[in-house]
């Protein structure tokens, strides 16, 4: 049998939608005995409910593994109420995990990629959007060695991040948000239901970015070379 | 006397049409007429100007999807396509550009391709500056700055 541990970071937007198609995903898989932990240090409130899916007020986190662990009664669920940093890094991301990172920040994934560079074998699949557009990475170690490059190889806005996480931002920073679309998060979790198909359950690990565009209707998967 | 052309005519209402018969053109019994005769007598009257030359709004990409190139070493009836991937973001195209510069194939696709100013090109997965020359074979993407929200 085989061990699924999911771990998905960020439930906003984009994880709050794709934590329930991963789940619903996982749920029917045979001879696989999935665990996810969710992480989020963020709670749910109403002026969220635009975009986002909770049963009630709360911490995303605790409130979302709550919500599926009764609708998905074959996955094994915790939460973890607290935000992405170089402290808490290591008690959330472990060896072999795959790690689903659904972030508003290219710090937090500046410090995710970093971790995972040190570990031996884990699968990395992070999302992002603008308004209409956004991209999803995978990187993927195995025995040590990259397979794809990191977060930060191809992108230099997360490999010197100029913003910061949820935690360094003041209460006024963080009650200001962009403009978000709906249809933008969807996009972003649908494509990495589709990364996480193709790398987890397939174990293809040609690609290692996929752009998509609402205003004209596209995506495109990119194949890229390990920087050296 | 004005030429009309049928496609100009036909872009007017029966009334413009019959208005034109009677002030402009002198031409009775249209009153009752129906669009097409009044056409007709309007063209039979005043001659048939040639149709505008109708330009197909085809986008840069389009016409780049069709693009190939003739090698000029090639035989009769040779054709070889010689046209390089060219994407940025989601977006994507096969472009004739081979022979031209990074830097002259941004500004060339800027906006076709929604390249930002400051993207930075990698050519077959390797970053190259603005003065690399693309070659046959080439794949050439604009980097896309990741998204940054999703919370």
């Amino acid at each position: 049998m085989k061990n699924y541990s999911v771990v998905i970071i960020g439930l906003g937007g984009i994880g709050s939608i794709l934590c329930e198609k991963i789940f619903r995903f996982l749920n029917y898989l045979d001879e696989v005995k999935v665990n996810v932990t969710l992480v989020d240090g963020d709670d749910f409130e109403l002026k969220n409910h635009e975009r986002q899916e909770f049963s009630m007020l709360g911490n995303k986190a605790e409130v979302k593994a709550n919500d599926l662990k009764y609708k998905f009664d074959q996955i094994s669920v915790d939460a973890i109420p607290r935000f992405v940093n170089p402290y808490t890094i290591e008690e959330i991301v472990k060896e072999k995990d795959i790690v689903l990172l659904a972030v508003d920040n290219h710090k937090t994934r500046n410090i995710v990629s970093n971790y995972c560079k040190e570990l031996r074998d884990v699968t990395l699949i992070s999302g992002g959007n603008e308004l209409t557009d956004g991209n999803v990475q995978i990187y993927i170690r195995r025995g040590g060695r990259d397979l794809t490059p990191d977060l930060g190889a191809y992108h230099p806005e997360i490999q010197s991040p100029r913003d910061r996480t949820p935690e360094e931002m003041s209460c006024e920073e963080l009650s200001k948000s962009e403009p978000q679309l709906y249809f933008t998060n969807l996009g972003a979790a649908t494509l990495m239901c589709w990364v996480f198909y193709n790398v987890v359950v397939k174990e293809n690990y040609k690609f290692s970015e996929v752009y998509f565009d609402i205003l004209t209707m596209l995506s495109d998967s990119k194949v890229r070379i390990l920087t050296k | 006397m004005r030429h009309y052309s049928k496609v100009q005519l036909e872009g007017m209402t029966v009334a413009e049409l019959r208005s034109k018969c009677v002030y402009e053109l002198s031409i009775p019994g249209m009153s009752k007429q129906r669009k097409s005769d009044i056409i007709d007598a309007i063209l039979e009257r005043v001659g048939v100007a040639p149709e505008p030359v109708q330009t197909p709004s085809v986008t840069a990409i389009e016409a780049s999807f069709q693009s190939t190139l003739t090698k000029p070493d090639a035989r009769k009836g040779d054709k070889t396509t010689t046209t390089i991937r060219v994407s940025c973001g989601a977006s994507s195209g096969a472009f004739d550009v081979a022979g031209k510069s990074v830097g002259a194939v941004a500004d060339f696709l800027r906006e076709v391709l929604n390249i930002d100013s400051l993207a930075s090109g990698i050519v077959n997965g390797e970053h190259v500056n603005d003065s690399y020359v693309l070659k046959s074979g080439d794949n050439l993407e604009f980097l896309k700055p990741a998204g940054s929200k999703g919370c």
